[in-house]
């Protein structure tokens, strides 16, 4: 061992101490030295005529229709020098940027995030933008959909994509159990438990089949909404306390409860292939799920070794109901060319730029074989013309309808509702959920813990100062 | 032998009081001055990204830092009243504090034990000591995803293998009882970081010693308990010193198990006291607070420090004051 007289080991390690904890110090500091910030980008009218160059970030998951409305938007602004970063979005990064003053001038990010940072003062409201390029964005977009992204009055992002959760079934175990689609119908608890009864299946109390997966914290906002509860209110203050979310939680538990329990019906579900050759349907680990829309793509390989056909939502009036998030394109306070951001975005989300997305996408299944099961885009003009010219019958009529019930749901569309703590609602909203179905508290408790939880948050994100 | 330190100083050049040669001072002058040199990378680099990241924290946690505009408002002590006020720190403390009380003790006691194996092979050492330490290689998002399989209450690795020994299978990742446990087991997936120090500080125990008390008559045990621990008591009372450090700022593995994706839940048994400082820092950008939960937890692990080096000593064994 190497020699060491104590009195010189003690400081040292003491020192060892001070320079690890000091990493968790320096981690916090946000800038250093004050003054970053992002504030103070010039006033702008939004010319829409751009020059100069453009830097996005955030664009890691551009497929063939996000390329193909790239080409589109970068031929519409000949002027302008584009330069992408792919890599995903993320908040830290981001504060860090604004803090320093680097910001690119366009961030994709989710919608929930939108107000959040609008409330902050580190994104630019856009209504000048919208103004200058003739767009009115309730004619655009979906009403629900703008809805997400306004917010104090003005708009603070252009939005793209929404796409709608239904209940997928299995009707190769539906069928085989008796059951009709109807008998799925969430706005009928007794009906849906007892179809979730005669589907559900399990050796030595683990689940071998879950009759009904409700995806309990992933769509805790689907359930609480669809059952007449809010989550915030016009403000978008978080009102998680409010008597009318007990319902949709309390169905959930239910639900969960004629599994096995929620701890069960987690660990089996989140053993699930969702993606791969052995997923839950062609599996027959379900009987049925809710999921959006995107996962018809994911099955659609599947044809011929799955049986699906699928039903809507129904909230607690039977009506249909949807409701999603989705992503959107930004400009950072501080933003070199909002100019070009301005355009740039727009561009992307106009009819045309649907259309190149459409073809090609259409382009992307010729060649592969797949099963075209359409854009949902946030934009109703562009959603039907797509649907119109490019989504075509399978040749599956039980994929077919599967397509068409997505269709179908849009007209029943509802926004979770702006606000400036939207994230973390969501997150106590999923805790209270989690709490109550694991029985660690009753629903009104849960609700409650995690309506402090989201007021502090509000509170925070909202001070002046 | 002569006392250097105060030369450098321009002090008394030794204790006699007998002046050294010019010639050796100017060169023991060069030499001070490019260990200076030589460390300055590290120094510029610790007073600006370390100390004065630090002292800005200190100063904006008694403020309320506005990021657009950069401007702080003075809030005296109101964000550290806050810590006091707001339910989750406890929880996030509680939890913290949990995970390292179950996780040091076991971390060193499996890596002293992969050590000690590792220490007794003969043929194939080095593969062995390769194998041992490539977890520490894995990028822990890795390590996350192959434990979110394993730990899978339903059909995870783990529960397989307890339930066909008849076992419990407890819901690792959902049960609020069994989340900190989860964590530990994912820590000491990757203790081989330890496991090395504890084997170098094995290879450096005198072989006589045991062969002297085998002589006596001392078994194993009596062997390990009485030569091997005093002798690496040193490496002991190091790792724990580091590992309780770590153990207070978890945060990756809890992180990417539990509170990656934001569209899922992450139950409060998992909330521990780094991640809820990154929340209120980058998601709520309450950076004040944040920074004042950043200057508690210097303190708490400061004044654990200061316990173990203080209660340790009595226990090292340091071959230098014999």
């Amino acid at each position: 061992m190497t020699p060491m007289n104590t009195a010189r080991r003690t400081p040292l390690l003491t020192g060892l101490a001070l320079v690890t904890a000091a990493a968790t110090l320096a981690a916090c500091g946000p800038g250093g030295g004050g003054g970053g910030g992002a504030g103070g980008g010039e006033p702008t009218d939004f010319t829409t005529a751009p020059t100069g160059e453009l830097s996005a970030w955030a664009f890691d998951n551009a497929d063939d229709v996000g390329e193909a409305r790239m080409e589109y938007a970068a031929e519409q602004l000949a002027d302008v020098d584009i330069t992408m970063d792919q890599t995903s979005f993320d908040a830290q990064k981001f504060t860090t940027r604004v803090a320093g003053g680097q910001v690119p001038d366009v961030v994709q990010m989710d919608r929930r995030f939108v107000p959040t940072y609008a409330a902050q003062g580190l994104i630019q409201p856009l209504d000048a933008c919208y103004e200058a390029h003739g767009v009115e964005a309730d004619e655009r977009f979906y009403d629900f959909v703008v809805d997400d992204v306004e917010w104090d009055d003005q708009l603070w992002a252009v939005p793209q994509f929404y796409q709608p959760p239904a209940i997928i079934l299995n009707t190769r175990v539906t069928e085989a159990a008796g059951l009709t689609d109807e008998q799925f119908d969430t706005s009928k608890p007794d009906q849906l438990l007892e179809a979730v009864a005669a589907t559900y299946t399990a050796e030595g109390g683990t689940p071998t089949r879950l009759g009904f997966d409700p995806v309990a914290t992933g769509q805790a906002g689907l359930w609480v909404l669809g059952m007449g509860g809010q989550l915030t209110d016009e403000e978008g203050r978080p009102t998680l306390d409010d008597p009318s979310n007990v319902a949709g939680v309390e169905l959930l538990k239910q639900i969960t409860d004629a599994q096995g329990g929620y701890a069960q019906v987690k660990s089996f579900s989140d053993a699930f292939d969702t993606f791969g050759d052995a997923n839950q349907y062609v599996t027959d680990q379900v009987a049925a799920q809710v999921n959006a829309q995107w996962y018809p793509n994911v099955l659609s390989p599947y044809i011929g070794q799955v049986q699906l056909r699928a039903v809507p939502f129904r909230g607690a009036d039977g009506e249909p109901f949807a409701v999603a998030g989705g992503s959107a394109f930004v400009v950072p306070a501080g933003a070199a060319n909002p100019d070009a951001a301005c355009a740039w975005m727009l561009a992307l989300t106009e009819l045309d730029a649907w259309e190149a997305a459409g073809e090609a996408r259409a382009a992307t299944r010729e060649e592969d074989g797949g099963i075209n099961t359409g854009l949902f885009t946030g934009s109703p003009e562009a959603d039907q013309l797509v649907r119109e010219r490019w989504v075509v019958e399978t040749g599956d009529p039980g994929f077919d309808q599967v397509i068409a019930t997505y269709y179908d749901v849009l007209d029943y569309g509802r926004t979770y509702g702006a606000s400036p703590a939207g994230q973390e609602i969501t997150n106590a909203l999923n805790n209270a959920v989690t709490e109550a179905l694991l029985g660690d508290a009753t629903v009104e408790e849960a609700l409650a813990d995690a309506q402090h939880a989201a007021e502090r948050a509000y509170e925070n994100v909202t001070a002046e100062g | 032998m002569t006392h250097v330190a105060p030369a450098v100083a321009g002090g008394p050049a030794t204790t006699t009081g007998t002046a050294a040669p010019p010639r050796r001072r100017r060169r023991l002058d060069r030499e001070a001055i490019a260990g200076y040199l030589f460390i300055s990378p590290w120094v510029v680099g610790f007073l600006v990204f370390t100390a004065g990241a630090m002292l800005w924290s200190l100063y904006i946690s008694f403020t309320r830092y506005n990021l657009a505009t950069g401007a702080t408002t003075p809030v005296g002590l109101d964000n550290y009243r806050e810590l006091l006020d707001d339910p989750r720190v406890a929880t996030a403390l509680g939890n913290t504090l949990f995970y390292a009380v179950l996780a040091v003790p076991l971390e060193i006691a499996f890596a002293l034990f992969l050590a000690v194996l590792l220490d007794r092979v003969g043929k194939g050492a080095g593969f062995f000591r390769t194998v041992f330490y490539l977890p520490k290689m894995t990028p822990a998002v890795a390590t996350a995803a192959i434990f979110f399989l394993l730990l899978n209450g339903s059909n995870g690795a783990i529960n397989r293998f307890l339930r066909s020994l008849g076992l419990p299978a407890p819901q690792w990742l959902v049960d609020p009882d069994w989340i900190k446990p989860s964590i530990v087991l994912m820590s000491l997936w990757a203790v081989s970081g330890t496991m090395v120090i504890f084997l170098a500080a094995l290879k450096s125990v005198p072989r006589e010693l045991y062969e002297v008390a085998t002589l006596d008559g001392a078994g194993p045990w009596r062997l390990f308990r009485h030569i091997t621990v005093p002798m690496i008591s040193g490496a002991i009372f190091f790792n724990t010193i580091v590992l309780t450090i770590a153990a207070f700022q978890i945060f990756d593995s809890a992180y990417l198990l539990f509170w990656r994706d934001q569209g899922s839940s992450a139950p409060d048994a998992s909330l521990f006291y780094a991640i809820y400082l990154f929340q209120q820092a980058f998601r709520q950008f309450n950076f004040g607070f944040a920074a004042a939960m950043a200057w508690l937890l210097f303190v708490i692990v400061m004044l654990v420090t200061v316990v173990q080096v203080r209660f340790g000593n009595r226990f090292v064994y340091y071959e230098a004051d014999r």
